[in-house]
């Protein structure tokens, strides 16, 4: 018997893929901070938990130990460690899947949780409190890196990720009168097991510290003909980059800092500035001080006050809320010159003021199809549906196009009177497609239609695909509205082309 | 017998992986957001290659082989999206390449290079082209060792294990399989179960003296890490078959009908054969006739010797046998691929084509090391014509 894949290729599980680190102020409780770590990459709506991986969350007090070039955060060696196991799945009452898993905080206390449920768990004393599962992923991913570098659409629209979240009373767990700087980082770690990986254990899937070091800072889009080091990168030690290791790190950093600085056209970097920024990034966790204000802009600001000569002013850390990659391609190409603003000014979703802060998951999208076979050739009925304001549809009063090719808009008037607007977003003459959106008049959201003519035999068949989010109307009513005029609409080309 | 499959104990430690239940359940729901994705905006890149993996795994562990399908739906969407795209042509060779239509494959592979696909995954795919064919092997294995000297190149060990095995390099075949066992540092169960399957059809298929026991313990294993794994499943089924095991190998069919795949369904005829239930093994094999029929309608090239070794087996369908065996032997005139052409066209009582077959396969492989391992080795096309007469 033959084989149809030649080998397990790329499919390591994304389930221990670390996505984000996020460390701010509860917005429930000022005097308890939050401690958040995503995993899985868009996530399915039904995604669990590894089950023989831990899933940490590590912190270190930590110092500034220079400023300016010779900018540098010390870290101490006592750890804070938040850590999630997850057990094999069982069934439910209701026969679905159950995932159950249990959080060890830095004290010992372990308490035992529900995946999913978003009430999470506590301790009894209060202390600690924990979540793990499903949510919309907060990051806004606008740009598309090039070269050339443009902003884009949020490209984790609609994503999911698997959550950890622990929020903590600071004073209890921190002791922030020892400093109230802390730098963090997230991991995900094998189970210490008797059999064990054989030979030795890898030490650990997969750390992250600051967003983005991996992706932009060290594997920089712009810098042509480089080794790949994130492999070798990910292989290192959280808060001890191997020695002899950091001259490789040190020297990638300083090359893809000085690419992006020069990505405008303007030097805004010395070399100094820049053999600072990359030794600051070298030491790669997230910051934050717990006894000043952490918000949404605060990101990264600890590094740039001390790269810039100066003290402080906020809690750095990372929100949900916070727009990651704007805040810090503006720090990297022009050191907050101006800012640079993606092709998206939210996430998905934004994050909430309950906990467990991270909203709700995004529903998976609902998909329309129908199709009709005809006895016309392609081009025959390409030539009545082709056009983007034709007016062939049953359901059709009137229709008048605004513009021209892709980003015109056609405006609907139904025969019961109601309106629709569209936007044509690609089309191809000689494919005999085109894709559209809905702007207004029908309660969806991000509405994605396509309306398709293939060849068959003598003939043709045409294809209507849409996908779409219900809004502010049941699930039901709205698919039932596009399917009936789908289905009237391909019921018509029958009854004309046969 | 029962107790010589029992015996036996894999003297390895075994890395641990994720629960197979829930590996199963990410890949689905990975896969449906992939699409979900894609649907939105064809043209991005990195969807469309994820769906290629995602549908991989989907019809080679969870035996859902409508993944095909869909696979060609993605081709046929890119097309459309983004015709002039080096992702479009290096889609359209994988999924060409999955479904074994090689020459097409090569064709696109080209059309990608040209268009500047990664010289890495080009590579890569080549090679399993040139594998899959039985197209200069020994450069294949040359290329394979090589890229399984660099570092962080696990996923190269399996295809290299596979390679040895097809060139009849047993031992070596098996300590490379090994190596990627002892080597794995990720805990995603697919990579496990499939090297435990590559192991269990190593004994219990390729090695000149197979040795069901092993084989099957191997086969376990591998659903052991992923109990959804249809092909494991049917695999152990058919050895414990053999071995009067009849309850057992039903019972690991059962759950795996839900897949869809005609195979499961044929072998479950034969179990309920085995057991005198005579009415519900032909309505299964009737089911497995008709599953078969539909994907060789679908995918001819990608399930010809799937289906030749059905209707030469319980299928009793022996012309039908040799007519798939032998669109399978051009496709990809490998020696496996000859031996069962061969094999179906003596059953067939189609001596003077069976000759011929023998003879391409003499001047194909005559002068390898493999052959003389090979079902064929000791055959004489003169014996054919003869018993013809």
């Amino acid at each position: 018997m033959s084989d149809h894949i030649d080998g397990p290729r790329q499919i390591g599980d994304p389930s221990i893929d670390l996505t984000d680190l996020f460390a701010f102020t509860s917005p429930e409780n000022p005097a308890h901070s939050v401690l958040a770590a995503d995993v899985f990459p868009s996530a399915g709506a039904s995604a669990m938990f590894s089950n023989v991986a831990t899933h940490s969350i590590v912190v270190r007090r930590a110092s500034v130990a220079g400023r300016g070039d010779a900018a540098k955060f010390k870290t101490g060696d006592e750890e804070y460690r938040f850590s999630c196991r997850f057990d094999t799945l069982v069934r439910g009452p209701d026969g679905k899947p159950i995932q159950r898993g249990a959080c060890t905080f830095p004290d010992g206390q372990t308490v035992r949780f529900v995946v999913n449920d978003e009430k999470g768990a506590a301790t009894p004393d209060g202390a600690f409190r924990v979540f793990a599962g499903l949510r919309s992923d907060p990051f806004i991913l606008a740009w598309l890196m090039g070269p050339p570098r443009r902003k884009f659409e949020n490209l984790l629209l609609h994503d999911n990720v698997l959550s950890i979240v622990v929020e903590f009373d600071t004073s209890h767990v921190l002791d922030p009168g020892k400093g109230s700087l802390f730098a963090a980082i997230a991991e995900t770690t094998p189970l210490p097991t008797s059999g064990g990986f054989v030979g030795h254990d890898p030490p650990r899937f997969d750390w992250l510290g600051r967003p983005e070091q991996t992706n932009v800072r060290l594997n920089n889009p712009i810098l042509t003909g480089v080794d790949d080091v994130r492999d070798l990168w990910n292989q290192q030690t959280p808060f001890a980059i191997a020695d002899e290791f950091r001259p490789v790190f040190r020297k990638r950093l300083f090359d893809s800092l000085a690419a992006w600085d020069l990505s405008d056209g303007k030097a805004d970097w010395t070399p100094a500035g820049l053999a600072a920024s990359a030794e600051v990034f070298l030491d790669d966790f997230l910051l934050f001080d717990v006894s000043k204000p952490i918000t949404d802009t605060s990101h990264l600001e600890i590094e740039k006050s001390t790269l810039n000569g100066l003290d402080y002013q906020t809690g750095g850390g990372r929100t949900v809320d916070t727009h990651d990659i704007d805040i810090l391609l503006t720090w990297l190409i022009n050191r907050d010159r101006e800012y640079l603003q993606g092709g998206a000014t939210s996430a998905t979703k934004p994050g909430t003021r309950q906990f467990p802060y991270l909203a709700s998951p995004n529903t998976e999208p609902q998909t329309v199809v129908d199709s009709v076979d005809l006895s016309a050739a392609p081009d025959q009925v390409w030539a009545l549906i082709g056009q983007f304001g034709g007016a062939w549809h049953p359901l059709i009063a009137r229709i008048a196009v605004t513009g021209t090719g892709i980003g015109q808009l056609r405006t609907i008037e139904t025969i019961d009177g109601k309106q629709m607007i569209e936007r044509l977003e690609a089309i191809d003459e000689v494919q005999r497609f085109y894709r559209y959106t809905m702007i207004s008049g029908i309660p969806a959201l991000d509405y994605v239609g396509t309306l398709d003519v293939k060849a068959n035999g003598a003939g043709s068949s045409v294809e209507w695909r849409v996908q779409f989010w219900a809004d502010g109307q049941p699930t039901l009513i709205v698919r039932t509205i596009i399917a009936t005029l789908l289905k009237t609409g391909l019921e018509a080309l029958k009854k004309r082309f046969g | 017998m029962n107790s010589v499959i029992e015996s036996l104990d894999l003297a390895m430690d075994f890395a641990p992986a994720t629960a197979g239940d829930i590996a199963a359940i990410n890949l689905d729901s990975a896969r449906r957001r992939s699409w979900s994705r894609f649907w939105r905006a064809p043209e991005r890149p990195g969807i469309a290659e994820n769906i290629v993996e995602q549908e991989l795994l989907t019809a080679q562990f969870v035996g859902d082989l409508t993944a095909f399908d869909r696979l060609e739906v993605l081709v046929s969407q890119l097309a459309r999206a983004n015709p002039e795209a080096a992702q479009t042509s290096l889609v359209a060779a994988q999924v060409a390449c999955a479904t074994h239509r090689f020459a097409e494959a090569t064709v696109s592979l080209a059309e990608a290079v040209a268009r500047g696909a990664p010289s890495d995954t080009a590579e890569c795919l080549s090679l399993t082209l040139h594998q899959a064919t039985g197209k200069d092997l020994l450069e294949v294995v040359a290329a394979r060792r090589k890229r399984v000297a660099k570092p962080g190149r696990w996923e190269e060990l399996a295809p290299l294990g596979a390679l040895l095995a097809d060139l009849c390099e047993f031992d070596e075949a098996e300590r490379t399989y090994h190596q990627a066992l002892r080597e794995y540092r990720d805990v995603s169960p697919f990579a496990m179960a499939w090297v435990c399957f590559q192991l269990g059809v190593l004994w219990g298929e390729l090695i000149p003296d197979t040795h069901s026991s092993r084989a099957a313990q191997w086969y376990r294993k591998a659903i052991e890490y992923l109990p959804c794994y249809v092909k494991a499943r049917v695999h152990l089924a058919e050895i414990y078959s053999r071995v009067g095991r009849i309850e057992d190998a039903e019972a690991l069919l059962i759950p795996a009908v839900s897949s869809g795949d005609p195979e499961v369904h044929w072998r479950l005829a034969e179990v309920l054969s085995a057991r005198n239930n005579c009415a519900e093994a032909d309505a299964r094999m009737q089911v497995a006739r008709s599953g078969f029929e539909l994907l060789l309608k679908k995918h001819l090239l990608a399930f010809a010797d799937h289906g030749a070794e059905f209707y030469s087996g319980s299928g009793d369908d022996a012309g039908r046998a040799f007519e798939l065996a032998r669109v399978n032997v051009v496709n990809r005139p490998t020696l496996r691929a000859f031996e069962q052409a061969y094999a179906t066209g003596i059953r067939a009582g189609e001596f003077d084509d069976a000759s011929k077959i023998l003879q391409d396969a003499n001047e194909r492989w005559g002068l390898t090391p493999a052959f003389r391992f090979c079902s064929l080795a000791d055959c004489r096309s003169d014996r054919v014509e003869n018993a013809a007469n």
